[in-house]
């Protein structure tokens, strides 16, 4: 079984599919460096993540294919599920031969799943511009912190920009380290430390009263259903949820 | 009072309106500001009625001088009163935006000493909330119907939607209810809004940098069981509502009890599968191309509670059926039971590259437990049963338990 390794970011992923372009050795499985546990009979092909390459692949897909095409190979990836490399490699094969139609071949499997997989990833990204609940820290700082299921940070991060565009905030993906932080002009990605303390603005705990009560005045009595309140907002989201604390 | 108790009076007040959309605009963020609107909206949070959540949504006062039957605030309800200024209303709404609780604000209000002075106060409040605190985010006011309709149009350059809620959805049902609301009123608000949209509309086709003026559209509401018309009066009238005012959506609300004023009907639940099948009907006329008449008659005049008004309608119009997946038009396809927007386009897309067979379609995500009864796919009928109202009805019920009073039902399933 012959395996590509790559550094597990989006550009190594793109260098691996380059190189199966230019390498005689084929990939029969595409896997991050951290996830590759090795066997007896694996013949590895390291790939160094090149960002000329990973940019023409890019370009590629974008011009051959199309920007859609692109946004949910993106998307997929972020999926961080595994074996979503393959699927995506064996996507572009078909991408190469069919164009811009592609999104036309909803019988396809590959087609299929790598449309399932980017409207998962694209739900929860949606569902999170809701869902992300600032507080407000001593020293004029908001601070999210949230635990998707989907490494989504990077996707939310520019509505928020565009929004919140005069305070300093941070949104911290807590199960992955990785966090935004955002100073007025620009926003970048981090690796955060897990086991920093977060003193709270004096005028927080009031406000997170406040709305509390809002929340819960308003729901109309003899109208509950909590299931279609659970279908909506599945609980997992409800830890860092200030109503539902 | 402090603001905290304020807000508890005045959320508790206007939770009723139902409407919740915070979509429609495109307003953007200004240099040094806060906020923008999502063109196709967002909500924050759902509450335990799964209600979304995306507009801080409170009354300015709710010291009414008008004495509204269905109402909490009519001037008799022996309630707690509270009024806010426009300061705090700001505070409110910028300190949750700022924790990304809230979309925006919608603000209503009851009617505090006459229509013109209450307008007022919620005008100061929106223009200050944009021009000095440069607040970008979505705003929906309600009108004050009767109030002048410069003060109406003024605070229109300032908010993304305005509406102005009919509630009561015949004349006899307001002169009963609410003998100081005219119909005529309502009326004149709303065409006065319609008519400065259409007007700044046109001012931005020539000057792109013209203000805008309610830039997510016009909306209402309408009572649903407070008073005896039928599905056929409300539906006839939204149509015309969407037609003649283009109003952007109509929001149906089940009469839920606030009193017992004996000229209210008597009741334990709020009409809420009723109110759902309006909802579906009203998502027919917008999206799936129907009209009033199609779905209703004066011998057919209420909504099938047991069945959704597309299925009603394809069960009364089984000579069109069934039809073929890979020949039927567009149009057709949105009329299939259990076929949404999604899905006819999928399928629309599908069939170009190869024809489509039963399995095919369930590849590519329809849903076909419904849809099957109606379509053959390469000339194959797939519904396993006799092709006949009463049989496919069976098939169609949904499967409501009948001591679910309360039960909602969620849109096409
Ligand atoms: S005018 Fe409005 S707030 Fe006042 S009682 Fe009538 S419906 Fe209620």
């Amino acid at each position: 079984m012959r395996y590509y390794i790559y550094d597990g970011s989006f550009q190594g992923l793109l260098t691996a599919i380059y190189e199966s372009y230019y390498r005689s050795a084929k990939p029969e499985d595409i896997l991050p460096r951290h996830r590759f546990t090795g066997n007896l009979f694996a013949q590895v092909e390291e790939i160094d993540t090149d960002e000329i390459k990973a940019d023409k692949v890019f370009q590629a897909i974008k011009n051959k294919i199309s920007p859609t095409a692109l946004r949910r190979v993106f998307y997929a990836f972020l999926s961080e599920i595994t074996g979503v490399e393959l699927l995506i490699y064996r996507y572009l094969q078909l991408g190469w031969k069919v164009g811009r139609d592609i999104d036309r071949h909803l019988t396809d499997h590959r087609v299929a799943m790598i449309h399932k997989i980017s409207q998962k990833v694209g739900l929860e990204k949606h569902r999170l511009l809701g869902l992300i609940r600032f507080r407000k820290l001593k020293g004029e700082i908001y601070y999210a912190p949230i635990e998707p299921d989907y490494n989504i940070v990077s996707l939310v991060a520019p509505h928020f920009a565009r929004r919140l565009s005069d305070q300093n905030w941070v949104i911290h993906d807590r199960k992955r380290d990785v966090a935004v932080l955002y100073n007025q002009k620009e926003w970048v990605m981090t690796v955060l430390d897990p086991g920093r303390d977060y003193v709270l603005a004096e005028e927080e705990k009031y406000c997170q009263q406040m709305w509390k009560n809002y929340f819960r005045s308003a729901s109309v009595p003899g109208r509950t259903n909590l299931k279609l309140q659970r279908q909506f907002m599945p609980t997992r989201y409800w830890r860092y949820l200030i109503e539902k604390q | 009072m402090d603001l905290a108790e304020k807000l508890k009076i005045l959320s508790a007040a206007a939770k009723y309106d139902v409407s919740c959309s915070s979509s429609g605009s495109n307003r953007q963020n200004i240099p040094g500001g806060v906020g923008n609107a999502a063109y196709s909206g967002i909500c924050h949070s759902w509450t335990d009625d799964g209600r979304c959540v995306s507009l801080l949504k409170i009354l300015f006062t709710n010291d009414c001088c008008y004495n509204c039957a269905y109402c909490v605030n009519r001037i008799t309800s022996d309630i707690p009163r509270a009024s806010f200024t426009p300061e705090e209303v700001i505070e409110l709404t910028i300190s949750f935006y700022r924790r990304n609780y809230i979309e925006g604000l919608f603000l209503s209000s009851a009617i505090y000493r006459s229509e013109d002075y209450t307008m007022e106060q919620l005008l100061r409040t929106v223009k200050k909330l944009r021009g000095e605190y440069k607040f970008n985010g979505y705003i929906h006011l309600k009108a004050i119907p009767g109030a002048d309709l410069k003060l109406i149009s003024e605070a229109g350059k300032y908010v993304d939607r305005m509406s102005v809620n009919i509630e009561l959805p015949s004349d006899r049902g307001l002169k009963l209810l609410a003998p100081r609301k005219k119909k005529e009123i309502i009326l004149k608000s709303m065409g006065g809004i319609t008519s400065y949209i259409d007007q700044y509309k046109e001012e931005r086709k020539l000057f792109k940098h013209a203000p805008s003026f309610v830039p997510a559209g016009q909306s209402t509401q309408l009572i649903v069981g407070a008073t005896p018309d039928c599905d056929l009066r409300i539906i006839k009238l939204s149509e015309s509502l969407y037609r003649s005012f283009n109003l952007k959506r109509v929001y149906y609300s089940a009469y839920v009890p606030v009193s017992d004023d004996p000229k209210l009907p008597s009741i334990t639940n709020p009409p809420l599968v009723r109110e759902n099948r309006l909802y579906q009907a009203d998502w027919l006329l917008r999206f799936y191309g129907f009209s009033a008449g199609e779905l209703l008659s004066e011998n057919n005049p209420n909504l099938d509670l047991e069945l959704d008004p597309k299925a009603s309608w394809a069960l009364r119009n089984l000579h069109l059926f069934p039809i073929e997946i890979n020949k039927a038009d567009y149009r057709m396809l949105l009329r299939v039971p259990g076929i949404g927007v999604k899905s006819a386009k999928r399928i629309a897309a599908a069939r170009r590259v190869g024809s489509l067979g039963y399995e095919d379609l369930k590849k590519i995500g329809v849903v076909l437990k419904r849809a099957r009864y109606f379509i053959t796919c390469r000339g194959k009928y797939y519904g396993e049963t006799a092709f006949r109202p009463d049989f496919l009805r069976q098939k169609l019920l949904d499967k409501v338990p009948a001591d679910s009073g309360g039960e909602q039902l969620t849109m096409f399933t």
